[in-house]
């Protein structure tokens, strides 16, 4: 099956494209909008991206897989980002974890990661991207209901 | 206690809106900027002393300085990878203030002849970098920027994709050019960065942000605040075990326990303070005792041996493990290295290993001396200055808290 | 301009790279990712010294020499700074030497020996890997011997510009890599095993065959094309059997071919294992049907100039007209090392002035009575009905030509060859005899 942008991802890469000196720079920002459409990278998208900016596929696969943000497989569940770094811990970012382990793990992927920059908002996690701070277990309930 | 310079309108609602923007002071500053000369700016941010913002406290002027004076086409690249633990200040300015941050960029961009910025977002940030395209959109359509400018910039958002290590100015660079976020091995004598091989300044979010009041009311407006050698303010995190966690922003100087009392409420549930991480994971602890005689400025913690780095302090109370915390901050520095260099990929990962023992009160004599012999490795041999971070990390808790990590050993 | 070196002077130029200068005086300095024709990358971090004046070690790759400079490599701190980079550069790595064809020419263990030399103080488990990689082309990865100097991705990136190999993962899971369903595919691929400094690249030519210490190792041109890239013939004679030469290596030469070869070259060595075993013909029966008239000669434009030579008074005083044709190939030759013209010695036959005329060389064919023909490869393509055939071969042939000589090959028979560039060059025998005689021994006889 191969990729190809849709057309309006299609009209924002022609409009980055006269953003940036070079047409390597748009690695990053065609990745990212491969992944918005399909939800992951696939093999093909990383093709279509090494096609269009004329460089070796390696490159692609080789930045794609350096920033964890970036999911080359295709996710069954939706995810949940819990933070665990040092803030978060301190405020119990572990039982978060346990209790999402608990009692979503069906329905979520549930995953943890380092600080998300909303440390004040300690113990935090996102889901589907969206950041939800000062986590307690009932708030939790509510968010995923 | 709280001064506002940065954060005058996080409070206003909806001060993203160009319209609440507009009636709140934003881009007056631009004015009396165009009025003079890029040269007499760059005096300016030199004579107020700013310094960057984001964790190396560099004087701000005399990179401004470099770049100006270096032939070629000029970029100006905010740093918006806020990605150190404790530190969640700058996403602040992108969703609060956006317009405070564009102002700060154009006026930047005029002062060191660039045309053209990009503002490199952490990909987690997303939903405040989107308020922030929102905003530069709004910029656009009132001819702030863009063809119709007074002076034309470009401001472009560039979403990282996870990688801590992009907040290093070489390795953001690195992403910025479509590559892996390795830093780049660091050059003998002053020169700019190079993006695309064409001198760049970068400057952090809030570098940036400080810049409008600077250029609007003069050095010493700027210098009317904080100490002679690291003046003005910062904003300033708190969180962990602490009642308020937030952002306050404070001038420069002010005593650290102060700080935590007064605008943090103080520890959280009434515990005893135990151990501040002062500035950001990668400035050594500093346990109670010490607190006593720091204040937020840049000498008093480097005299301190910490150090201010990104200003985000992590209160530890009378309960917080330092063994777990140090393995914390390990993991953390383990899963971020870019595995370029050797000292930092295979050091940050042993060192992390080495912490499990402990963890479980299985280490040895022998893992603590590892630990510090690792750690030693790690200072002052790598491309940048992570490994130096994660040792210097290392080095303060087995400094200050000792007794515990022995309490590991079999 | 004079620097200090371990408390002796070295002269050099103003801003060359420490670690170019320390090589080219002899002076030790370890190192894994700086290689003189990829350049340094710095992260490595095995070429630390110290620089007065400066707090912090140095890599010698990124430091460049200014006027009285003075470096130590010996010092006890830095010898302490080296020791336990090693330490980590070896951490995970799976010691496996035993095992490990780089064994005996691989810097981790030349390093190991020079300044290491502790016990293993890891107590934890080690990273794992993938192991035995095929990554096509002739290469095979194990990537728990990495020590990610990234030498072959620089090759593939840089030189090559296919791209083909990177760095995979970040932090300790950074491994080098071809991405899945991919392989490593390009005519130069091999030079990545040579390139590597430990033993995770290897080649599936040469794995599991030799010991490198077993091996030894003369000097020689490769014979391929007409760059005449420099290598190394590496080889052995074991107990009951016959020398073998196992593989060619590149050996640097900045005017031609750096420190590179192309995998057709480096392959081509197998040829001068496949020896004439058939029956050989009597020199006499030669002398005569030299009586012959109506003779012509074919001789290989891979022949040394000593040959040639050979053979042109051959021809002169026997009465034979003599021919060389070139082997061309349009699709071999790139931009790069490989031309078409396949032959090694082309230059050297126009500089003797032989007569390469193909309209010429094929008319005289028709009438001639007697083909000599040494060793040119195009003989089996031709039509030689009602013509009396001598045959030199190099190699094993099966025709039944009426008289067959076998001859030793470059490896056995030291010449002069010219390349395409107008560059003399020497090649030297192995060691060893050679179980064919050398065709100038041959002529000689004749005479």
């Amino acid at each position: 099956m191969s990729f190809s942008y849709t057309q309006e991802n299609s009209i924002k890469i022609a409009s980055l494209l006269n953003r940036y000196p070079q047409k390597k720079a748009l690695i990053l920002p065609l990745l990212w909008l491969a992944q918005k459409q399909d939800s992951y990278i696939s093999e093909d998208a990383m093709g279509h991206i090494s096609e269009f900016l004329n460089m070796p596929y390696m490159h692609i696969y080789s930045v794609a897989t350096f920033y964890t943000m970036f999911r080359l497989t295709k996710p069954q569940k939706r995810i949940i980002e819990v933070c665990r770094t040092l803030s978060c811990e301190l405020n119990g970012s572990e039982d978060i974890k346990k209790y999402l382990d608990n009692n979503y793990s069906k329905e979520f992927e549930i995953i943890e990661v380092e600080c998300m920059g909303a440390c004040s908002g300690a113990p935090m996690c996102t889901v589907d991207g969206k950041y939800h701070e000062n986590l307690t277990t009932e708030m939790i309930d509510e968010v995923l209901k | 206690m709280i001064t506002r310079i940065v954060s005058n309108n996080f409070e206003i609602p909806d001060s993203h809106t160009m319209d609440v923007a507009l009636s709140n002071g934003r881009y007056s500053s631009l004015k009396p900027v165009f009025e003079k000369e890029p040269q007499e700016l760059i005096d300016i941010i030199k004579a107020s002393g700013l310094r960057g913002k984001g964790g190396g406290g560099a004087a701000a002027g005399n990179k401004w300085q470099i770049v100006s004076d270096w032939e070629g086409t000029k970029y100006v690249v905010v740093n918006a990878d806020e990605s150190e633990p404790g530190t969640f200040k700058d996403r602040r300015i992108l969703s609060l203030d956006p317009h405070l941050l564009i102002e700060g960029i154009i006026a930047t961009c005029y002062a060191v002849g660039s045309n053209t910025s990009y503002i490199y977002v952490r990909g987690e940030y997303e939903e405040f970098s989107d308020i922030l395209q929102d905003s530069i959109d709004e910029a656009y359509e009132k001819n702030f920027l863009g063809v119709g400018a007074q002076y034309r910039v470009d401001i472009t958002i560039h979403r990282g994709a996870g990688a801590y290590i992009c907040g290093e100015k070489s390795a953001l660079l690195e992403s910025l050019e479509g590559n892996r976020g390795h830093p780049r091995l660091k050059p003998h004598s002053p020169k700019p960065e190079f993006y695309f091989n064409e001198p760049t300044l970068v400057n952090n979010v809030e570098t940036i942000a400080s810049v409008p009041f600077i250029l609007e009311n003069g050095a010493e407006a700027y210098r009317a605040y904080g100490t002679e050698k690291s003046p003005g303010t910062m904003l300033f995190g708190i969180s962990g075990n602490i009642t308020k966690p937030g952002i306050y922003e404070v001038e420069f100087g002010v005593s650290m326990l102060e700080y935590i009392e007064k605008v943090g409420g103080g520890v959280k549930n009434g515990k005893k303070l135990k151990a501040v991480i002062p500035g950001g994971a990668s400035t050594p602890i500093l346990p109670f005792e010490m607190l006593k005689e720091a204040r937020l400025d840049y000498e008093n913690l480097r005299d301190l041996g910490s150090a201010l780095g990104t200003g985000g302090m992590i209160v530890m109370d009378e309960d917080a493990s330092m063994v777990k915390a140090l393995k914390n901050l390990l993991r953390f520095y383990h899963h971020e290295s870019c595995g370029q260099c050797t000292p930092c990929r295979e050091g940050t990962s042993w060192s992390d290993k080495i912490l499990d023992r402990f963890v479980a009160k299985r280490a040895t004599m022998e893992d603590l001396e590892m630990l510090r012999s690792v750690s030693k490795t790690m200072n002052g041999k790598t491309i940048c200055v992570f490994a130096p971070a994660a040792s210097g990390v290392i080095d303060g808790f087995l400094k200050h808290f000792e007794s515990e990590f022995l309490e590991c050993i079999v | 301009m004079k620097i200090i070196i371990d408390d002796r002077a070295v002269e050099c130029e103003e801003g060359a790279l420490l670690i170019e200068v320390m090589l080219k005086n002899s002076i030790e300095i370890p190192h894994f990712c700086y290689q003189e024709d990829l350049g340094a990358d710095g992260n490595c971090r095995m070429c630390m010294v110290d620089i007065k004046g400066m707090k912090r070690p140095q890599i010698a790759c990124n430091t460049f020499v200014s006027e009285n400079l003075e470096v130590s490599t010996i010092s006890e701190n830095i010898t302490e700074v080296k020791r336990s980079i090693l330490e980590l550069e070896l951490l995970n790595h799976p010691v496996d030497c035993a095992i490990c064809d780089q064994a005996g020419e691989c810097k981790l263990q030349d390093y190991y020996m020079d300044f290491g030399l502790y016990d293993s103080h890891l107590t934890t488990a080690k990273t794992k890997k993938g192991k035995h990689i095929d990554l096509g082309s002739n290469v095979m990865l194990d990537q728990e011997r990495c020590v990610l100097c990234t030498r072959c991705t620089r090759f593939t990136s840089n030189i090559t510009k296919t791209g083909e190999l990177g760095i995979i993962g970040r932090g300790d899971s950074a491994r080098v890599g071809i991405a899945p369903g991919r392989e490593l595919n390009n005519p130069y691929a091999m030079n990545v095993v040579e390139l590597c400094p430990v033993g995770a690249l290897t080649s599936k030519d040469f794995r599991f065959k030799q010991r490198v210490w077993f091996l030894d190792s003369t000097k020689s041109i490769c014979h391929g094309c007409s760059r005449g890239c420099n290598i190394h013939v590496d080889y052995n004679e074991t107990k009951y059997s016959d020398e073998k030469i196992h593989r060619f290596r590149a050996r640097r030469n900045n005017k031609i071919n750096q420190s590179f070869l192309c995998d057709y070259g480096r392959l081509s060595y197998t040829e001068l294992n496949e020896s004439f075993n058939g029956e050989v013909s009597h020199v006499k029966d030669l002398a005569d049907l030299l009586k012959e008239d109506k003779k012509l000669a074919l001789v290989s434009p891979s022949m040394s100039l000593q040959q040639l030579q050979a053979i042109k008074s051959f021809c002169k005083n026997n009465a034979i007209e003599l021919f060389s044709l070139a082997y061309i190939d349009d699709s071999f030759g790139d931009e790069w090392l490989r031309t078409n013209d396949m032959s090694a010695n082309f230059a050297g036959v126009k500089e003797l002035e032989i007569n390469y005329d193909e309209g010429k060389f094929n008319s005289s064919l028709q009438d001639a009575h007697v083909v000599i023909n040494f060793d040119h490869k195009y003989l089996k393509n031709m039509d030689l009905n009602n013509k009396r055939v001598v045959h030199f071969a190099t190699s094993h042939v099966d025709s039944d030509y009426e008289l067959i000589f076998a001859i030793a090959d470059f490896a056995h028979d030291s010449g002069t060859i010219i390349n395409c560039d107008g560059i003399r060059q020497d090649f030297y025998a192995t060691k060893y005899e050679s179980s064919n005689p050398r065709l100038v021994d041959i002529l000689e006889e004749l005479r």
